[in-house]
């Protein structure tokens, strides 16, 4: 009896050595991975904020206007933002590669996935970063136009442009992501339908008055700006 | 530019050499182009008969017939050489400031005739001229020949209120950096020498698609770097028929702005070691300025002038610097008796938007297009200034303005050699 019992405990005994023994070399190659790949991080974080110090990323940053990057990075330094992004995509993919090592097909699977959907994440990225671009070329350019127009609400005017293209840009890159589906297209069709229905609604009856006004100052204005402009020539 | 036609080439070979050459870009002027051939041909006859005179016709592929009226106004009476010039598609995008769509390439057009021909003068007058008389030839045409002057620009007989941003903006700017006390340099009708015909046609053919194309004579920047010697000439009033399309003002602005900017970058050196300014020979009468009272109601350049101070702040904020910004917050505070549009503030807001234009702070056509307000502004003050001034008076005003200009240039040139000390 004492035999059998020490014969099923010796033989769980090796089963569990076994287990860990088979399991250490995957952990062992996946703390090499990572190890590795924080060095690699660290390094191209280095280079990486070298090199946009040397170009003066920051300034040109803000030269082209994007303030709300610079706001939001640590530091408020862009040069900072992108270069720990860098390391923190670098540890990522190195966290992926090493679960790999892991003879595990339910690990092996999930990292498939996750490699397969980082395509969709980074056309999302750039779906939305065009879209940023876009609706601030789009929002100042209908700003300066409305104000050099002498339209009232050029403001408000820029202000429905900008989120019109952001909203656009957001829902193309949810569908991208697979985020929502059906829910997101038919939301945001409500949306702009219902953006432009009331538009249509505010022109053609409920700001008529306005809308009519506005055309009377525009008039005036051109009857003004004739003064200048067509008894005189600016040039 | 395309080569020279067969039928061109033979043209040219026949008439042998000039010493006038008079070109009159077209493009469906067919209303206006008899007036000004039948008064050039008068000018020809009275003013210059001594001189061999050839007059070329570059037309943009005009729908109304232009050069076939043209070539049947001027029969034999002068040998007449026509020639095509391209329009490309960006040059109709917008309206033409003055003149053709596609001037520029006309120009090079003009020139390259001008320059197989061995001319002296090349002269280059607008087909939609309703004002010009005989005198306008020999006044553009004589400094040249006569006088060694290298580049004749017009002076016209304006209004007081007449070409604004070429009084607030364009003379007293050119004026401080490039030290040319030049009324109107960006007039329409002018004159080149055989060596600048040589320069610009020696500019387009060194021009590449990827470096921006230096050829634009109506720009008298490139005359003056180079060391050519530039004059004007009075011209008299000038009156050209009503188009169909004229640009509206931001897009003058924008147009007339480029045209001036530009420059800056390539001219950098030339003109941060200019100090002062000296005036150009000056030909014809002595220019006069219309100076009738008219009353113009100024309440809607101001209230243009206030609305874009207050929804271009966030645009204005990114080329102004504080000092700037404070000065016109100040402004939008006064009442429209007291408005006021201080010259030394004018002065460095101009200098703000070149550096502005220069640093690309915003994009370009933004930058230039949101100067429109503060233009409004400026114009609403002078014109509440000037309302019931003499014609005395308007000079002495413009000049206090240039001289402005000349006093902040240091500014100007500080801002240019550190942006950050002063970045907004």
């Amino acid at each position: 009896m004492s035999n059998q019992v020490g014969g099923i405990f010796s033989q769980a005994s090796a089963r569990i050595a076994k287990g860990v023994a088979d399991f250490l070399p995957g952990l062992l190659a996946f703390i090499l991975v990572f190890a590795v790949s924080i060095l690699m991080a660290f390094i191209a974080r280095r280079m990486i904020r070298s090199f946009l110090r040397g170009i003066d990323f920051d300034q040109r940053v803000r030269h082209w206007g994007f303030t709300e990057l610079a706001e939001w990075s640590p530091a408020h330094s862009p040069s900072l933002f992108m270069a720990g992004l860098t390391y923190w995509l670098i540890i990522l993919i190195g966290i992926l590669i090493g679960m790999s090592a892991f003879d595990a097909s339910v690990t092996q699977e999930l990292v498939l996935r996750l490699l397969n959907y980082l395509p969709h994440v980074l056309a999302a990225i750039l779906i939305v970063t065009v879209g940023f671009f876009l609706a601030r070329f789009f929002a100042r350019s209908v700003l300066i136009s409305a104000v050099n127009m002498q339209v009232q609400s050029a403001r408000l005017l820029s202000l429905g442009v900008k989120w019109l293209v952001m909203l656009l840009a957001g829902a193309m890159a949810l569908e991208h992501l697979g985020i929502g589906g059906g829910i997101v297209e038919l939301s945001f069709g409500i949306l702009f339908g219902g953006i432009v229905l009331a538009l249509a609604l505010a022109v053609g009856l409920g700001s008529k008055d306005m809308v009519s006004r506005s055309l009377e100052r525009q008039a005036g204005r051109s009857a003004d700006e004739e003064e200048i402009a067509g008894r005189f020539h600016h040039l | 530019m395309e080569a020279l036609s067969e039928e061109t080439r033979e043209q040219l070979g026949r008439i042998g050499a000039a010493d006038v050459v008079l070109g009159i870009p077209t493009f469906n002027n067919r209303e206006t182009v008899g007036r000004v051939v039948e008064t050039s041909l008068k000018a020809l006859a009275n003013h210059l008969a001594p001189q061999r005179a050839v007059i070329v016709n570059a037309d943009g592929a005009s729908k109304d017939g232009t050069p076939e009226h043209l070539h049947e106004v001027i029969g034999e009476k002068v040998p007449l050489v026509q020639i095509r010039y391209p329009v490309y598609p960006v040059r109709r995008l917008s309206a033409p400031l003055v003149g053709v769509p596609g001037r520029q390439e006309a120009a090079g057009a003009l020139f390259l005739l001008a320059k197989q021909l061995g001319a002296r003068v090349c002269a280059v007058v607008d087909a939609d001229l309703d004002s010009i008389t005989e005198d306008w030839i020999d006044r553009l045409v004589s400094p040249v020949l006569d006088d060694g002057v290298d580049m004749v620009v017009p002076c016209y007989r304006r209004h007081k209120f007449d070409g604004m941003i070429n009084s607030g903006i364009v003379s007293p700017f050119l004026r401080a950096l490039y030290g040319k006390r030049l009324r109107q340099p960006a007039g329409a009708d002018l004159s080149f020498s055989a060596r600048l015909v040589d320069f610009f046609a020696g500019q387009e053919s060194n021009s590449n698609g990827n470096e921006p194309s230096f050829v634009d004579p109506w720009n008298t920047i490139p005359v003056i770097c180079n060391g050519f010697r530039i004059g004007q000439s009075f011209l008299g009033p000038r009156v050209v028929h009503p188009r169909e399309v004229s640009p509206d003002l931001s897009d003058t602005l924008r147009q007339v702005l480029t045209i001036v900017f530009d420059p800056l970058d390539r001219t950098a050196s030339f003109w941060q070691r200019v100090r002062g300014s000296e005036d150009v020979p000056s030909f014809g009468p002595p220019p006069e300025v219309d100076a009738g009272n008219t009353e113009i109601n100024v309440k809607r350049m101001i209230d243009s002038f206030r609305l874009g101070c207050q929804d271009l702040a966030g645009v204005w904020n990114l080329i102004l610097p504080p000092a700037t910004l404070l000065d016109l917050r100040r402004m939008l505070r006064l009442s429209d008796t007291d408005f006021c549009f201080h010259d030394d503030v004018w002065a460095r807001t101009v200098y703000d938007f070149a550096l502005g234009y220069h640093l690309r702070v915003i994009g370009r056509d933004h930058l230039l297009k949101a100067l429109t307000p503060l233009y409004w502004g400026w114009v609403a003050s002078i014109i509440k200034e000037l309302q019931d001034s003499d014609a005395e008076a308007v000079e002495q005003r413009l000049e206090r303005l240039s001289r402005q200009f000349e006093m902040q240039k240091r500014y100007l040139i500080s801002r240019w050699r550190w942006p950050d000390r002063f970045s907004p």
